[in-house]
């Protein structure tokens, strides 16, 4: 497992606040193109992965090894269903709400501005930035050769709000990752996080 | 994660608004950070400096800070004006030892924002993160009182993660500090600065 570095929360939450002025001038959709995007430039940045079996894969993003769990702590519930307990961004968030009080509306605007126009998976605005980091570095990752596909089932906000996607789509994801309904219901209880992992063919 | 976004927003930024741009937002991310945060008012001078030992003001949420009492600031009436405190570890220091070992080298945008607020504003920032620390320091002491009279920041001295520093001369000046005996210091803080009254220097009159 890496070494893991504590951030320090003034700078989590500054950051934060300069998304917050970035939506003063471009407004919800200036915030939510720079969220996105600086998490499409992050992923871009991390060095590429290659394994050569799926349990070689799942181990090492378990282990905290692979890219794809630089930034959480990931356990692995099915074949291709994982889990993330904490939401690396729960800290911040926190703080931000300590320090200087409730959330900028902004928040809220821009996460329902994201599920309308990119996808319904977002609970929070991190989940914009975090999703799409979770997006773009899978297509840095090949499993046997064939690159890793990343989908998004349940996502769960610091408020206990969960964001589901629609009823057609849930029923696929839940079969690919080889879990129930409950059981998914089961697993945003523990965790702030559900998604599927897996490789076509 | 959240800390992490800061070099690829900030190149995103540099590309789209220009180093003066991300500038400009950084400054006013400080300021209204530190305006958000609130009023303080402490009735003495040996009651603030408790409260920033013990990381009560809005001033400490960044981090531990040593409250260094052997260097009182004096007028020329022989009154304490002001005390220099020293910043053990720079907020961005555990961002960007994580950002390096999970991401990569550090962008040159960092160093690029950084020197354009060097060249243009004053020169004191080593990160680009630098520019709306320093600006948060300035506007949150204009928001605390100590015996009624409002505080300003004097960014003193700073140190880089590869070792560089920058001071600030005139503020040494200003609270009449050798420019060594800060150096000392930083050996084993990340950041200095004073806290004075607003307006007042050392063995000076008041400037305005």
């Amino acid at each position: 497992m890496a070494e893991n570095i504590e951030s320090n929360p003034f700078v989590d939450v500054s950051v934060y606040l300069f998304f917050e002025d970035i939506s003063d001038k471009q407004g919800v959709e200036g915030f939510t193109n720079y969220m996105v995007g600086q998490a499409q430039s992050l992923a871009k940045s991390v060095p590429e992965e290659e394994y050569e079996t799926w349990d070689d894969f799942a181990s090492a993003v378990v282990s905290g090894e692979s890219v794809f769990s630089s930034f959480e702590s990931i356990e692995q519930i099915s074949k291709c269903g994982f889990v993330t307990n904490i939401c690396p961004f729960s800290k911040a968030i926190r703080e931000y709400i300590k320090r200087i009080g409730n959330f900028n509306p902004v928040h809220i605007e821009a996460t329902d501005h994201y599920n309308h126009t990119i996808q319904p998976s977002a609970a929070h605005s991190a989940c914009m930035m975090h999703q799409t980091y979770r997006r773009e570095v899978a297509k840095r990752i090949t499993v046997g050769g064939k690159p890793l596909q990343y989908a998004q089932i349940g996502a769960k906000a610091y408020t206990g709000e969960i964001a589901l996607p629609p009823e057609s789509w849930k029923k696929v994801l839940l079969e690919k990752a080889g879990i129930s309904e409950t059981q998914g219901f089961m697993e945003m209880r523990e965790n702030s996080c559900l998604y599927l992992l897996y490789v076509e063919g | 994660m959240m800390d992490i976004a800061i070099y690829s927003l900030v190149d995103d930024m540099v590309s789209k608004a220009g180093t003066e741009g991300v500038v400009e937002y950084w400054l006013r991310v400080g300021e209204s950070y530190a305006e958000r945060m609130g009023k303080e008012a402490y009735v003495g001078w040996p009651a603030f400096n408790v409260a920033m030992k013990e990381g009560r003001t809005s001033l400490t949420v960044e981090g531990e800070v040593n409250v260094l009492t052997d260097l009182a600031i004096i007028d020329k009436d022989g009154d304490v004006i002001g005390y220099v405190y020293a910043l053990k570890t720079c907020p961005m220091a555990p961002t960007m030892r994580r950002y390096i070992s999970r991401i990569g080298p550090i962008p040159d945008s960092d160093t690029d924002v950084a020197d354009s607020y060097n060249n243009r504003i004053r020169d004191s920032a080593v990160s680009n993160y630098c520019i709306t620390h320093q600006k948060f320091r300035e506007v949150a002491a204009n928001n605390i009182t100590v015996a009624k009279q409002a505080l300003e920041c004097l960014q003193l001295a700073n140190k880089g993660m590869t070792g560089d520093v920058k001071m600030v001369p005139e503020n040494l000046a200003r609270i009449n500090v050798d420019e060594r005996h800060i150096k000392s210091i930083l050996r084993s803080a990340s950041c200095v600065f004073a806290l004075i009254v607003k307006g007042k220097s050392a063995g000076e009159e008041i400037i305005e």
